[in-house]
Parts: structure tokens; sequence; C-alpha cells
């Protein structure tokens, strides 16, 4: 990896916590707690965006709630996703972003949903667990709703996080973009 | 004996919290779980934190049975049920829920010891000691020092666009349209600022190979690397026992 991938991980892990502020802010839905995630990814491949994704989990299980820990996988897989598609060129528009957003979407909610069965019995408290609830109310099988829910909500941050990573891309200087080796925008 | 534990390796606290995790989710409830409750809390009273303890045990484990009762009990309620007021209540999904919430209470309670009376410092430190690359290091001691600028940076594009005449508020579609102008510039100035970081970075030989000098040494007594030893043991033959049973 090289030194400006590694030293734009930190800075990434740190976004990813910073940008609550912002979130709280603006009252938004949404976490975007994997923005940086899906930056470093986009930027430097899937390694780095893996790296990213396990480090922030760890830092946050650090400074703020030990459960984050747990999540850890889910995180990798989001760095994993994010980097690979980024390799076929999915963030050079926002079409591309949204399909990339809700493919790392579905992907983390399916990560996410063993470990909160096998950890949580299958909700969590949140936004998440009331959904779950709410599914459970309507008769679906406690794994269905956790799904659901999961997916519902991750879908909606990861198509959010893809496109303003795609809006930040275009508008980076271009100093900086040719490091990370992308290409000069017409 | 206090003082020790205060001065534990990170590596044998880390391999306390494996032993006492692996215990909680392994041995049944309520038995393995109490116990590896019982020890993160002594360890986190002799240690002065436990109160910081017992709330961020508390704050996942409480919201966690809550949910969990209305959702097994009240809305979809498994087995046999008794009428409360006209409202069919599952009694008998009360008590998975507390040895969910236990379990959990007992995991959240071992890693928060650890995280609470460990330096991010000596960590890394006792790592390098035992041949963790350079890189891994650099990446968990950076990360943990950029959060507060990276909080603060967020706090100022904040204020900046507000005095832009930026407008926070409104109904869904204005204030997601507002992202942007906000997560933007931080994104853009972080991006900027690892580029001078990786000068300072190759300026520093970071890349370099070979053994490295530091300003901490972290003591590893023989007495902590057999107690390592014994709790890694210990957690293998957990674990290959939950896998028979």
């Amino acid at each position: 990896m090289s030194t400006i991938a590694l030293a734009l991980i930190p800075r990434a892990v740190a976004l990813n916590l910073a940008i609550g502020a912002i979130v709280a802010a603006l009252k938004l839905p949404v976490y975007l707690d994997s923005i940086g995630t899906v930056l470093v990814a986009a930027l430097a491949g899937p390694l780095a965006g893996v790296l990213t994704g396990v480090t922030s989990n760890l830092v946050l299980g650090m400074l703020s709630s030990p459960t984050f820990i747990a999540f850890i996988p889910v995180t990798a897989v989001i760095g994993a996703t994010a980097g690979f598609a980024s390799r076929v060129g999915v963030f050079r528009s926002i079409p591309r972003a949204i399909a990339a957003g809700v493919v790392i979407g579905i992907l983390a909610g399916v990560t996410s949903v063993p470990i909160v069965l096998a950890l949580f019995g299958g909700v969590t408290a949140g936004g998440t667990g009331i959904i779950t609830i709410i599914l459970r109310a309507l008769d679906l099988p406690l794994a269905s709703a956790a799904l659901i829910s999961s997916i519902s909500v991750d879908i909606l941050d990861k198509v959010l996080s893809c496109i303003i990573v795609t809006v930040v891309l275009a508008r980076l200087p271009r100093r900086i973009g040719a490091r990370f080796g992308l290409p000069h925008p017409a | 004996m206090i003082d020790r534990l205060r001065r534990i390796n990170p590596l044998t606290a880390l391999a306390a919290v494996v032993l006492l995790i692996t215990l909680t989710y392994v041995v049944p409830a309520p038995w393995g779980p109490l116990v590896a409750l019982t020890v993160a809390l002594l360890a986190a009273a002799m240690t002065g934190v436990a109160r910081r303890v017992v709330i961020i045990a508390a704050a996942v484990a409480v919201p966690t049975w809550f949910f969990l009762v209305v959702m097994n009990a009240l809305v979809a309620p498994q087995g046999a049920t008794v009428n409360a007021g006209g409202i069919p209540i599952a009694t008998g999904a009360f008590l998975p829920a507390a040895w969910i919430s236990l379990r959990l209470g007992a995991a959240i309670a071992a890693l928060g010891w650890v995280v609470m009376t460990t330096s991010p410092q000596r960590l890394v430190r006792a790592l390098a000691q035992r041949g963790f690359p350079a890189w891994s290091q650099y990446l968990l001691a950076a990360s943990l020092a950029a959060v507060p600028e990276a909080r603060r940076r967020a706090r100022e594009v904040l204020d900046a666009q507000r005095c832009r005449g930026l407008a926070v508020g409104g109904g869904p579609v204005a204030r997601l349209r507002a992202t942007l102008p906000l997560a933007g510039p931080l994104m853009v100035s972080l991006v900027a600022d690892a580029e001078r970081r990786a000068l300072a970075l190759d300026a520093r030989a970071f890349d370099a190979r070979g053994a490295r000098t530091s300003l901490i040494d972290v003591a590893d007594p023989n007495e902590e690397r057999l107690l390592r030893a014994l709790m890694w043991g210990l957690s293998i033959t957990l674990l290959v026992w939950g896998l028979v049973q």
C-alpha cells in the first residue's frame, strides 16, 4: 500500500466519526458513518477500504461503545465492496454510484443480520430495531424482519454516501487526484 | 495487586477479555455470563472505572432487554400467553431476553474495562514489541489522534457555511441538499491533509525496514506471559468444548 493511502486511512476513520456532527445538525435519518470508508476504497482500493472499516469500528469501540467491535465484519464488507466497485469505475457518475450504494447497502445489511441475531436476539435498540418490531407485528419471521429493516436502513445510508463521494472525487484538486491514479476530468 | 492490575501489559488485558467473552457466550446462561460480568466488574472496581463500565454496559443491555420484551412478549408473543388488561403477554419471553441482555452486558463490561484502563500508546507499543508491523501501529495511533481534529474541523465547516447563508433546516430534500456543501469541504480538506502527512512520513523513512527504538518500554514479565498463555489455552479449550456441545 502507498504511503498516501496509509496516511489517508486515519483521516477517513476520523471523518467516519466526525460526520456525525453534520448529520446531527441536518437531522438526517441516516448515519453516513461509512463515508470515509467509501472514500478511501474509491481512492485506494479494496484493501485500504477494508483497513479503514476495521480501524473505524475499533476506534469507535474504544471511544464510544464496545458494541461497534462486533460489527467489524460489516464495515470490512463495505470497504471491500466499495473498493472493487471503484475498480470498475462506479464513482465516475451519479447513476452508477447509486447502483453501487444499493449493492453495498444490501451486502452490509446481509452481513449485519447474523451478528444482530446471534448477539442481540434479532433486535438492536434504535431505529432499525423499531422497524424490526413493526415487521414482526406483521407476522414476518424474525430473520426476515431483521434482514429487511437492516437492508432498508443501509441502502439509504450507502446510496447517499456513494453520491457524496462521487461528487467529492470529481471536485478533488487534480494534483491530489493524480496521486491516487484518478483520471483527470475532461 | 491493585497497582499491578493498573500496570498490566495491554496484551494480557486483551487475552483476559477474549477469555471473558468466550466464557460469556460458550458457557450457558446465567452462569457463564454471570461469572464473566462479576470478574469484569471486580477488575473495573479495582482499577477505579467501575461506575463508567456499569454505565456503558447498562446503556446497551437494558434497552436491548426492553426491545426484546416488547417484540417477543407483546408485539409477536411466542408460546403461552397470560391476559393482562386485555393484552396477551408471553411471559416466557422475559427470561430469554434477560439472558441475551446479560451476555451483552458481560461482554461490554469486559471490553469496556480494557478500553478504559489501557492507554492507546501503551497498546500500540506492546503490539510493536510483539513484532506487529509499523503500519498497523500507525493506523491505530494516528486514527485516535485524528478524531478530535476532524470533529473540530466539522464544526468549523458547519459554522462557516451557515455564515455564508446555508440553511440547515427545512424539509428532507432541502436538508439532503445541504449535506454536500457541508461534507464536501470537510472531505477534501482531509484528503489534502493526508497528502501532507504522506510527505512527512516519507521524509521520516516510514517505509524503512529494521527494528525501531522507542521511548516507551511496556513491561512484560514472565508471570504475565505465562498467565496469557494459560488464558489463551483456556479460551481455545472453551471454544472447542462449546463446538462439541
